[in-house]
């Protein structure tokens, strides 16, 4: 239990690592060249965000091709001396049962600071001479202090995994660990976690740890503390500034993602200029942020987005002409998203339910929704055995029939009456 | 025991069952007796007996088995232009075994369909006209693009009267054995309003709770079944309760998925109905259009509409100051 997940539930092969396929390909044949002889490019340079599943790479891809990996972290490679000291386990030739050996440097982010400059240097001639395949991590490869040792590595990009890849990785561990969770629950959480990996994994474990379900009400308070002064920041600018440029500025500035920020600002902008004329021209901005979201979404040409954020802040801001400030209004979280999440079983069964109609009285799922369905829930309410002969009919299943019914009492009267 | 959706039950099996829509009854009927279909366009409001119409059509032309020779495909779950392309083509494509040479494919709800599918479809048609007759189902046949009309009869339904809507009902309400005032009627009728279905299914839902169906009865069901009102929210927001009027829309399209192209066809209706001076019916009008092309285009429903309401809720705050 007192495991951390990160640790419990960390890929085991190349595979459970979500996203980077083409990077994971490019280190595995990097790897493969150095049975036919050291190739040209000694060490390799990973680099990207935190958690985007860099050392974990190394690790899996170490256990796969069969190395013994010797990992250094910082404080082993800080100073010039320090390398020196390991400096002779990178040129010594396989290890003592005859596999071959891999060293791992990760992190080197910290490398050469104000204690030793003499610490690169060091770095670099290992590099040059290293005959066992070295490989370093760090955040930011560009950095100038990397200059240098950049020329003797193969660089490899780490990016960011995809929201949906994300949401895979949180939803196999939620399979193992017998959790039912919301794709909404999970993808906001990857969201807000910037689509870094390991601290998507660590919120998950927080949130979700001990529980069956996570819907999205679970995660919700995610947006807590500095997050959620972020987003009230921008909105009491935007709200009550008056101010084009500066309400424009409180947006880009913000972390946050748009498309969320957008949905807080539709929630609450009726709550908060609601002189009718000023409401008119607060609403219209909207709707044509809306539009050009939708031109994103559909040509994914994101330098549109300026225009999203500039009528969804600037022109939400001089909307305010003639409505009154009064007193203080607390935000509201987005009730858009919170349905969206709550209604989905729901929409999913209406669905499946919906098919079943079709085949029976000739009218679409859509439809039946609106035209059959409400019907149907007014005979199982009331009448369990005109309902029993319905699903029979329909051929429902029981969630279908605890649907109609509304509760479980009357849902188990009509299954005993389909007996 | 066995129940069913009595509006099933009671679907008319053949042309000559059908009560209503004496004209184009005939018409179908001439068409089964000689055994020879033109592609055809049926357009009309709900539940006026569109579908009940081509289903009648294809057991009179091929009798029992008529299902092996005709297929119903709906065009609201399997919209787009992949389904023209395949299911249709390879349906339309096979000989009909018998002594009629061609099948049938109903189309239902074809004005859902996207203007590219429409396209594919045409080609389609022209193609398999020897072994394949289509019959288009749709609300407006406006939707439908010019060249598929012209390569169709069109067929033109209207609502049913209250005197044939009454006899259809007298006779499930003996068979089912059923007690009924004649205000449940009168009832009915008013908010069906010729809609045979939503007749049907209410009427059905009334007898469910077990008593005499009187007029109360029946309001009673038809104010459960239909919680989204579109007429509900524009008076609220005239009211100049926009944050109401926004919730009832969100309730609409999510809870009740009701799509947005039926709710802004509703609000155009109501807003040319309502007692707003002319000048404001015109640039309401301008709002909705907007709002309509819009999401044809695939912008979000609520947003789009929620800017609506706002005018709305503009609209009736001037009326209210005299403007």
């Amino acid at each position: 239990m007192s495991t951390t997940w990160t640790q419990k539930h960390k890929p085991q092969t190349l595979d459970e690592i979500v996203g980077n396929r083409e990077a994971k390909h490019k280190l595995h044949s990097w790897l493969k060249s150095w049975s036919n002889g050291i190739p040209k490019k000694r060490a390799a340079f990973l680099h990207g965000t935190p958690g985007v599943g860099k050392t974990v790479t190394v690790e899996t891809l170490a256990k796969e091709l069969n190395m013994e990996l010797v990992e250094k972290n910082a404080s082993d490679y800080r100073t010039a001396d320090a390398i020196k000291r390991f400096a002779g386990l990178a040129s010594q030739y396989s290890t003592l049962f005859g596999g071959s050996r891999l060293i791992l440097l990760d992190e080197v982010d910290g490398i050469a600071g104000r204690e030793d400059r003499g610490g690169v240097r060091e770095l670099t001639k290992v590099l040059k001479t290293a005959r066992n395949p070295l490989i370093l991590t760090a955040n930011d490869a560009y950095n100038p202090r990397f200059s240098t040792i950049r020329k003797y590595c193969e660089i490899i990009e780490f990016k960011k995994p995809t929201i949906r890849e994300g949401v895979s990785h949180l939803k196999r561990i939620c399979t193992k660990e017998g959790i039912a969770a919301d794709e909404e629950a999970l993808k906001f959480i990857v969201e807000r976690a910037g689509r870094d990996v390991r601290s998507a994994v660590n919120d998950l474990q927080a949130l979700a740890q001990g529980k069956t379900r996570l819907a999205m009400e679970d995660v919700t308070w995610l947006a807590g503390r500095d997050r959620k002064e972020v987003i009230f920041n921008v909105m009491r600018t935007i709200m009550y500034s008056k101010d084009s440029w500066e309400a424009k500025k409180a947006v880009s500035s913000a972390d946050v993602d748009p498309d969320m920020l957008f949905h807080w600002i539709y929630e609450n902008t009726p709550y908060h200029i609601t002189d009718p004329q000023d409401l008119v021209k607060a609403m219209y901005y909207l709707s044509l942020a809306d539009i050009y979201r939708k031109r994103i979404r559909d040509t994914q040409y994101w330098t549109l987005l300026k225009y999203v954020i500039d009528f969804m802040s600037s022109g939400v801001a001089v909307s305010r002409q003639r409505t009154k400030s009064s007193g203080w209004i607390p935000f509201r979280f987005p009730e858009k998203i919170r349905m969206l999440s709550r209604t989905k079983g729901e929409r999913a069964l209406q669905k499946s339910m919906g098919m079943k109609i079709w085949k029976r009285c000739h009218i679409s799922a859509t439809r039946s929704t609106k035209e059959v369905m409400p019907y149907l829930k007014i005979i199982f309410e009331n009448n369990p055995e005109m309902a029993a002969g319905l699903s029979n009919w329909l051929d429902l299943d029981e969630d279908m029939i605890e649907y109609l019914a509304g509760n479980k009492k009357r849902t188990k009267t009509i299954l005993a009456k389909l007996e | 025991m066995s129940y069913e959706m009595w509006a099933e039950k009671y679907r008319p099996k053949s042309l000559n069952d059908i009560i209503n829509q004496k004209e184009i009854v005939e018409r179908l009927s001439s068409f089964a007796k000689a055994k020879n279909v033109p592609h055809c366009i049926f357009a009309g409001p709900p539940g006026t007996g569109k579908t009940t119409a081509a289903l009648c059509l294809a057991r009179d032309l091929y009798g029992k088995g008529y299902r092996e020779h005709m297929m119903e495909l709906n065009a609201s779950d399997e919209r787009g232009i992949k389904i023209v392309r395949e299911t249709v083509k390879t349906f339309a494509r096979t000989r009909s075994i018998g002594e009629i040479p061609f099948k049938i494919l109903i189309l239902d709800e074809a004005d859902n369909m996207t203007s590219d599918a429409q396209q594919a479809l045409r080609r389609t048609m022209e193609r398999f006209t020897e072994t394949c007759r289509f019959i288009m189902i749709a609300n407006y046949s406006g939707k439908i693009i010019e060249p598929l009309q012209s390569r169709c009869a069109p067929f033109r339904f209207s609502y049913m009267t209250k005197e044939d809507q009454d006899r259809y009902l007298r006779n499930i309400i003996e068979k089912e054995n059923i007690k009924i005032l004649d205000e449940g009627y009168d009832a009915i009728f008013e908010v069906s309003e010729g809609d045979l279905r939503k007749a049907t299914n209410t009427i059905q839902a009334a007898a469910s709770m077990g008593k005499v169906i009187d007029a109360e009865t029946v309001y009673s069901v038809i104010g459960r079944a239909n919680p989204e009102d579109v007429n509900t929210m524009i008076k609220t927001a005239m009211k100049g309760d926009f944050l109401e009027a926004r919730k009832q829309l969100r309730e609409m399209i999510m809870k009740y998925g009701v799509a947005g192209s039926d709710i802004v066809k509703q609000i155009h209706t109501a807003v040319f109905r309502s007692m707003l001076p002319d000048s404001w019916k015109v640039t309401l009008s301008e709002a909705i259009g907007e709002a309509d092309f819009r999401m044809v285009q695939g912008a979000d429903v609520e947003v789009q509409l929620s800017a609506l309401l706002a005018r709305m809720t503009e609209a009736g705050h001037e009326l209210k100051r005299g403007g």
